[in-house]
């Protein structure tokens, strides 16, 4: 594979004041975002990133192994392998990859999504080979000892159970989840039952990860306080002879049939109080679809003034609690509102307030002062994400998966600013129907 | 070392063998040498370069304090109240809490929605924290929006007017929230601990349950406001792509004609803190597993032995390294997780071990705990603990700077206990200071007496609790005792 010349991108964010509110004088540029970008020859996607504001830097590592490559019957398995990650390599002991990084006072985590299991560390900018002596060690040679396979399985499900003790609505949500996205593999949760975790067998775990966590499938993003040609001498030491795998397939798209009208299910919960998940499904979802989405989430419930917050907590004091999320899965996403009542009635009450709310988005026109304000506080939380390395460096990984271009990311917050109440309205009209609605009653005791 | 019954890592590549050979650059089967050992870190030096915090006076007491962070285009405003749950009346407390939740609802011209909708025009929110010694109203808003944000702040705070409605609706929210917190063991076990450690002194007015919300009344909240809502008594910080001096005019155009005495707020003596075997049960019927804290008093942040304690600490159970984690969980199988903490106030601090264990366990789990926080006062720690506990503290620094929230609360501490700069950029200077004799000190002066301990479980799990100690003090989940427990000695 021929090593791709460098690209250098250079994002500037140029922020024009929204009318409405009074800007004092023009808002200067944010300071330019720049990146590296390459690939290794084994396939390895590299993206680098400079910020000396603090001694820090940021690695994460992505693998195109979250739980739609999972097989039927292997729901868990993309969960398991993501805490195994942390199981010991040829040259660290087990449970030693975190212990080498609290040692020098960072911080670690790491997570599995529907497409992804991604892994990272923030540390002090010069133990920047250590995070890449740790990383690479485990992409190339992780230790699958059935010992640790068998600790790790009964950690992750006694850590569920005690979860599932100590929330009574941590259940729910998964639940809500596999109604929402029914197609098995974009709605499964990370550990379901937990039957289908226990049993998975030594081979299938080890193919998993020989089939996924490799670098041809990977992604590994440095943002911080880094030289970026020591960085790239150290990437190139690291995992320049980390093997390939055989070639990955595409993920497979989601199945999905439109029922004839909306999914209404109830489910008990163990605690007082009654409540409901709610949510939207947009499938197909165009990529250019996600700008109105994110807008539209601000606009009905970000911020105590936002529509839905302002009609079911402030005004009508319906709701003991309310929240909202866009969830996006490849080429089907959706809006979930999360609502908490003191009784049945006070739910009910809820989930018409929010569907008359909504049909008003359909009817009457929004006013350019009501966009620009949804805008205004996401410019300003889509900035704050990414003063950090770490938000940075989410980012990045995002982007490098989305498989977009990195040089046209600059552009992005520029997307979101341009959306209009025509384009919010349009999509509200296109996807908020009956049959796209899908809902989850909690009964309280 | 790999672990015992691990393969070779290249037999588990099997598939990908005959591609790696092809393309490997060099012998396939051996690994390169310098994947055997970690490498050390980039020679270059790591300096902690932090903004400076400008700090200034107005002509009416009121001080400015501006750090300019350039790179991303917002600004935090903050306003930081010398006052906080402490400095509330013995007989209502929670209104320090209550009068800074009353700010931004409502002034003699403009109502609560008005000021709401004013603020969040401007893509901003105001968040309200009230600790035990202050309060910081927060707002976290686009660089351009910030005169605008100037004004607000100043609109809602020196124009504040608190009014019965306004006051109903922040009882109600602040008793749900006060309401929910009790399902949280960890809430549950801290608010006993506090309320236990601080009997009889000042502080002890910070740890209410939400029976005393309904008593305060709009009298209360004017009372304390007129009272500590003074420029003598406040601070404006601003941090972000500013420019320092435009700010410090911002502010006293704003700010500057506010006027009004600094109240009189000596700091209340350090609370003696607890010198006996002490366990205390709190009954939490849903709570799955037994969660336990034992601690006690110590020092002030102003203490030479700071440093010194904060090092103690992270050997004790600062990670999962740590000899508590290490122990409770590790060796023993007891605990989910086993750490410890501190807390500091103007007056003192706290330390505590809090560990969430099985609820069999809980008995020996406790003993466990008082047995490794003794053996920190008795032995000193070893060369080889104090200077790994010194890389985490010194490592790990920057990253309570890097967010804007992170900078700004530690910038807003740093102003409203006037910090010395050992608390900014000087930190890892007084880290690197620290030895094991110093960290013995500290711990014989400070961990000699005894912890109390506070653990919170299902009312079944107490038989397991007696089953290792004689007493055990049982309250209820607002805190109220309800008895004490004997061994031998039925209910």
């Amino acid at each position: 594979m021929k090593r791709t010349a460098a690209l250098l991108v250079f994002f500037a964010f140029s922020f024009a004041a929204a009318p409405g509110v009074p800007a004092q004088g023009p808002a200067p540029a944010s300071p330019p975002f720049r990146v590296q970008d390459y690939r290794l020859r084994n396939g390895l996607r590299v993206v680098l990133s400079e910020d000396a504001r603090l001694p820090l830097v940021t690695v994460a590592v992505a693998y195109g192994a979250g739980t739609l490559r999972e097989k039927p019957g292997q729901e868990g398995l993309a969960y398991l392998l993501e805490n195994l990650m942390f199981q010991g390599s040829e040259n660290v002991p087990p449970l030693q990859h975190v212990g080498f990084v609290q040692k020098v006072g960072g911080e670690l985590n790491a997570t599995t999504t529907v497409d992804k299991a991604l892994f990272y560390e923030t540390l002090p900018a010069n133990y920047l080979a250590l995070a890449l002596w740790l990383e690479s060690d485990r992409m190339r040679s992780l230790a699958l000892a059935p010992a640790a396979i068998e600790r790790t399985r009964t950690d992750l499900l006694e850590a569920h159970r005690s979860r599932q003790a100590a929330d009574p609505f941590f259940g729910t949500f998964a639940a809500f989840d596999s109604l929402l996205f029914p197609d098995d593999l974009y709605g499964r949760p990370l550990l379901g039952t937990g039957d289908g975790l226990m049993k998975l067998s030594e081979p299938e775990i080890a193919a998993f990860r020989r089939a996924y966590y490799v670098p041809n499938n990977a992604a590994l993003v440095i943002v911080g306080d880094i030289d970026a040609g020591r960085a790239r001498e150290l990437v190139a030491r690291y995992f320049e002879t980390v093997p390939p795998g055989a070639d990955v397939p595409t993920p497979p798209r989601p199945v999905f049939d439109r029922p004839n009208d909306a999914v209404v299910r109830t489910v008990p919960i163990g605690t007082d109080g009654a409540g409901f998940h709610m949510g939207y499904r947009f499938f197909p979802f165009q990529p250019g679809e996600i700008y109105a989405l994110r807008v539209l989430e601000y606009l009905l419930a970000e911020g105590e003034t936002s529509r839905l917050r302002d009609r079911l907590v402030r005004k009508d004091r319906l709701a003991r609690h309310f929240s909202a999320s866009v969830d996006s899965r490849l080429s089907i996403a959706a809006l979930k509102f999360f609502c908490l009542g003191n009784n049945r009635v006070m739910a009910d009450r809820s989930q018409r307030a929010i569907l008359s709310e909504l049909d008003k988005l359909k009817t009457n026109a929004i006013s350019m002062d009501e966009i620009n304000r949804a805008k205004r506080r996401f410019k300003r939380d889509y900035l704050d994400r990414l003063s950090t390395n770490l938000g940075r460096a989410l980012f990045l990984v995002d982007a490098a998966f989305s498989g977009a271009p990195l040089d046209d990311l600059g552009a992005e917050l520029d997307r979101y600013l341009g959306v209009g109440p025509l384009s919010v309205q349009a999509f509200v009209a296109k996807y908020f129907i009956p049959q796209n609605r899908v809902v989850l009653e909690l009964e309280g005791r | 070392m790999r672990p015992a019954g691990v393969p070779p890592a290249r037999t588990a590549l099997a598939a990908a063998a005959v591609l790696a050979a092809l393309w490997a650059p060099g012998p396939a089967g051996a690994q390169e040498r310098f994947r055997r050992t970690p490498p050390p870190p980039d020679p270059r030096p790591l300096e902690l370069r932090l903004p400076a915090v400008e700090r200034t006076v107005l002509p009416n007491g009121l001080t400015v304090a501006v750090a300019v962070r350039p790179g991303v285009p917002l600004v935090t405003l903050q306003l930081v109240i010398r006052a906080g749950e402490a400095d509330a009346p013995p007989e209502r407390p929670a209104v320090a809490t209550a009068a800074a939740r009353l700010i931004g609802r409502g002034t003699k011209m403009l109502s609560a929605d008005y000021l709401q909708n004013s603020i969040e025009a401007i893509g901003a929110d105001l968040r309200v924290t009230v600790l035990m010694d202050y309060t910081v109203l927060t707002m976290h808003v686009l660089e351009e929006y910030l005169d605008r944000a100037f004004y607000l702040l100043r609109l809602i705070t020196l124009e504040a007017l608190f009014t019965e409605r306004e006051l109903g609706a922040v009882r109600r929210t602040l008793y749900w929230e006060l309401f929910e917190r009790k399902k949280d063991p960890e809430v549950l076990a801290w608010s006993q601990l506090l309320r236990l450690l601080f009997a009889g002194h000042a502080y002890a007015t910070g740890t209410y349950a939400e029976d005393v919300i309904k008593h305060i009344t709009v009298r209360d909240v004017t009372a304390f406001y007129d009272r500590f809502y003074r420029p003598g008594n406040a601070a404006v910080l601003v941090s972000g792509p500013v420019d320092a001096d435009t700010v410090r005019q911002r502010v006293e155009g704003h700010f500057g004609a506010w006027a009004g005495p600094a109240p009189g707020r000596p700091a209340a003596a350090r609370p003696p803190g607890n010198d006996r075997e002490r366990i205390c049960f709190v009954e939490s019927p849903d709570a799955p597993e037994a969660t336990i804290f034992a601690g006690n008093v110590i020092m002030d942040s102003y203490d030479p032995e700071f440093f010194p304690f904060l090092v103690l600490k992270q050997i004790l159970g600062g990670t999962t390294r740590a000899r508590l984690f290490m122990n409770l969980r590790e060796t023993r199988g007891y605990a989910y997780y086993a750490f410890s903490e501190t807390e500091f106030f103007r007056s003192c601090g706290v330390y505590w071990a809090r560990a969430r264990v099985r609820p069999d366990s809980v008995g020996p789990a406790v003993r466990e705990i008082l047995r490794e926080i003794s053996a920190m006062a008795a032995e000193p720690a070893s060369p080889a603990e104090i200077e790994e506990a010194k890389a985490f503290l010194i490592g790990n620094l920057p990253l309570r700077f890097e967010t804007a929230a992170g900078f700004a609360d530690w910038m807003a501490r740093y102003v409203a206990l006037s910090l010395d700069d050992g608390q900014w950029d000087r930190g890892p200077e007084r880290f690197q200071r620290v030895d094991a004799g110093r960290v013995w000190e500290t711990a014989r002066r400070h961990l000699g007496a005894k912890p109390l301990v506070v653990v919170v479980g299902r009312p079944d799990g107490l038989p397991a609790l007696l089953e290792a100690f004689d007493a055990v003090e049982v309250y209820d989940a607002a805190g109220a005792l309800k008895y004490t427990a004997r061994k031998g000695v039925g209910p």
